[in-house]
């Protein structure tokens, strides 16, 4: 080893095309503080509002506490509405993931069955419930359901057609090589290796339907959501704070007694370990709907 | 090397763990409790395929769009936009020091540390659109109130994801910044933050795009943009008016991620 190292220092990369996007999000950010038309006075007025209502909600008078059954029953609604639409949304993405992964379908298949998935994530859950299950099945927790069990196909299909092809092609040769036909080999050469991570992702969704259940009730699709929103229409902060903890509170919870389940689920999970941030940007894709 | 013969004896079957069946007794339970009709929500399959039917028709009153309502959905568009970006302006550069409070790698001690995790657990566990209904409570309808419940929304998602990137940041830096008698927010800004910086950018990006697809969302409590729009129409059953809505709200929301995805490749 009688070559030296080169001690000059590297070339800097190019950065016309770091100045070229400073300048557009400069501009894009311009025009959006120019275009969004926010009164100063209003902008004044903000810390005074938000204290208010911040001090009506949680302090004087405070959350109503003899609303507290009321409100639990309208959070158990919504997470009603989370369990059974993310069972309609896993039962229908499992053979989605499995057309939609390049190592079971060919390419075209899993590609066009992608794509599929993409387009139900891009369309927000309420968006879903107000333009298509309200309209069909009224008012009311069904069209939450149904709108929660639409859109969760989309990412739970994809995250689980990601897994599938993460798998180890010993067994799916193993199984093949024993005889079994197509459906056999997923069923014990793919399902077995899959499964553990898929139901993770399953609880993961629910974790994330509770958020989204509680929001649809804004549109009159049941649980939490109506509770505060009527609060809110009568402006009694007292019953809104109300809602607001135990909204809190109980996701919470049922965040971390799944989040145990999903571990106990993992370990010694046959793919790969699922990291925190691999489940915080499945979350972060899906927060929102 | 000692040729030993292999084991040809079946491995014993794993002892079977109680966990498994009462996980399932678990699932049915809870699955029982949210379809009963008394305590549930109700849920009949036989009732929902009849409703479905009938949905039918009221479907086929979206189409054919309405096209001739487009311009008119031009200007609520483009304020759905602008509040997208101006929130994930804020929301992110709030996130920044939001994560590294909430690090334990960067944490100046125990106890910011659990203060800083806790608060944002509470900014996580409510959704985006209570933050707009109490918002627009506050401060009466608007861009404003949508644009701080995508703050709010920002902070929670882009520091929960920053932070845990900041768990998994390479020691040596910090070590050789502590070695050159870098104080705290030294070995921050050198050490860590050019470690953490692509994911960062990559990361609010990211929340850029789902503010947008928030953004829809909540104009229909009130907050502004679109969805104010999208809610009248509902109101009114203009469906045909509606499906244009949709459809734009479609395109945009994928225009947003496939350049959003081909910048974060860039930089990543």
């Amino acid at each position: 080893m009688s070559e030296r190292v080169s001690t000059a220092r590297p070339v800097r990369p190019s950065s016309r095309l770091k100045w070229l996007l400073t300048g557009v999000l400069f501009a894009v950010v311009a025009w959006a503080a120019i275009s969004v038309e926010v009164e100063p006075d209003r902008l004044l007025e903000l810390p005074g509002s938000l204290s208010t209502i911040f001090y009506r909600m949680f302090l004087a008078p405070g959350p109503d506490w003899s609303t507290l059954g009321g409100a639990f029953d309208a959070m158990m609604e919504s997470v009603q509405i989370a369990w059974l639409g993310t069972i309609i949304g896993a039962i229908l993405s499992l053979p989605l993931a499995f057309l939609g992964a390049k190592n079971v379908t060919s390419s075209f298949v899993s590609n066009v069955t992608r794509q599929v998935l993409n387009a139900i994530r891009a369309i927000p859950e309420i968006l879903v419930a107000v333009v298509v299950f309200i309209p069909m099945v009224g008012l009311g927790p069904y069209a939450g359901t149904l709108a929660i069990g639409v859109h969760s196909i989309g990412t739970l299909g994809k995250l689980s057609a990601e897994a599938i092809e993460g798998i180890d092609p010993g067994p799916v040769e193993a199984a093949r090589a024993t005889g079994g036909n197509a459906l056999q080999v997923q069923r014990w050469g793919v399902l077995p290796q899959v499964l553990p991570e898929i139901v993770a992702f399953w609880l993961y969704r629910f974790e994330i339907n509770i958020r989204a259940s509680a929001i649809l009730g804004a549109v009159g699709a049941g649980g939490i959501g109506e509770f505060l929103v009527q609060a809110l229409n009568f402006r009694r902060y007292d019953r809104a704070g109300m809602a607001i903890i135990v909204v809190i509170v109980i996701t919470i919870l049922i965040d971390l007694a799944s989040g145990w389940v999903r571990r106990r689920i993992i370990e010694g999970g046959p793919v790969r370990r699922l990291t925190d941030r691999d489940l915080a940007m499945a979350e972060a894709d899906t927060a929102i709907g | 090397m000692t040729a030993a013969a292999p084991a040809t004896a079946r491995p014993p079957r794993p002892r079977s763990s109680l966990l498994a069946p009462a996980g399932l007794v678990l699932f049915v339970a809870i699955t029982w409790w949210a379809a009963s009709e008394e305590l549930g929500i109700g849920f009949d399959v036989g009732e929902l395929i009849g409703n479905l039917t009938r949905g039918a028709d009221i479907l086929a009153e979206f189409f054919p769009p309405n096209w001739s309502f487009l311009p008119a959905t031009v200007e609520p568009m483009l304020e759905t936009f602008a509040m997208a970006v101006l929130a994930g302006l804020i929301g992110c550069t709030i996130a920044l020091p939001v994560a590294f409070l909430a690090s334990r790698v960067t944490a100046p001690g125990p106890i910011t540390y659990a203060i800083d995790r806790g608060l944002m657990s509470v900014v996580r566990a409510l959704p985006d659109i209570l933050y707009a209904l109490v918002f627009v409570a506050a401060l009466g309808i608007g861009p404003l109130p949508g644009i701080l419940a995508l703050v709010f929304f920002n902070v929670g998602v882009v520091a929960k994801l920053l932070s845990e990137t900041i768990d998994g940041v390479d020691r040596g830096p910090i070590e050789a910044a502590r070695a050159t008698g870098a104080n705290r927010l030294q070995t921050v800004r050198w050490a860590v933050l050019p470690q953490v910086l692509p994911n960062y950018v990559a990361y609010s990006l990211y929340a850029f795009e789902l503010n947008v697809r928030a953004s829809f969302v909540i104009g229909i409590v009130g907050a502004g943009g679109i969805g104010n729009l999208l809610n009248t129409e509902r109101r009114f059953f203009n469906y045909d008016n509606l499906s244009v809505i949709v459809i734009e709200i479609f395109v945009f929301v994928m225009l947003i991620e496939i350049v959003s995805i081909w910048l974060r490749r860039r930089l990543v």
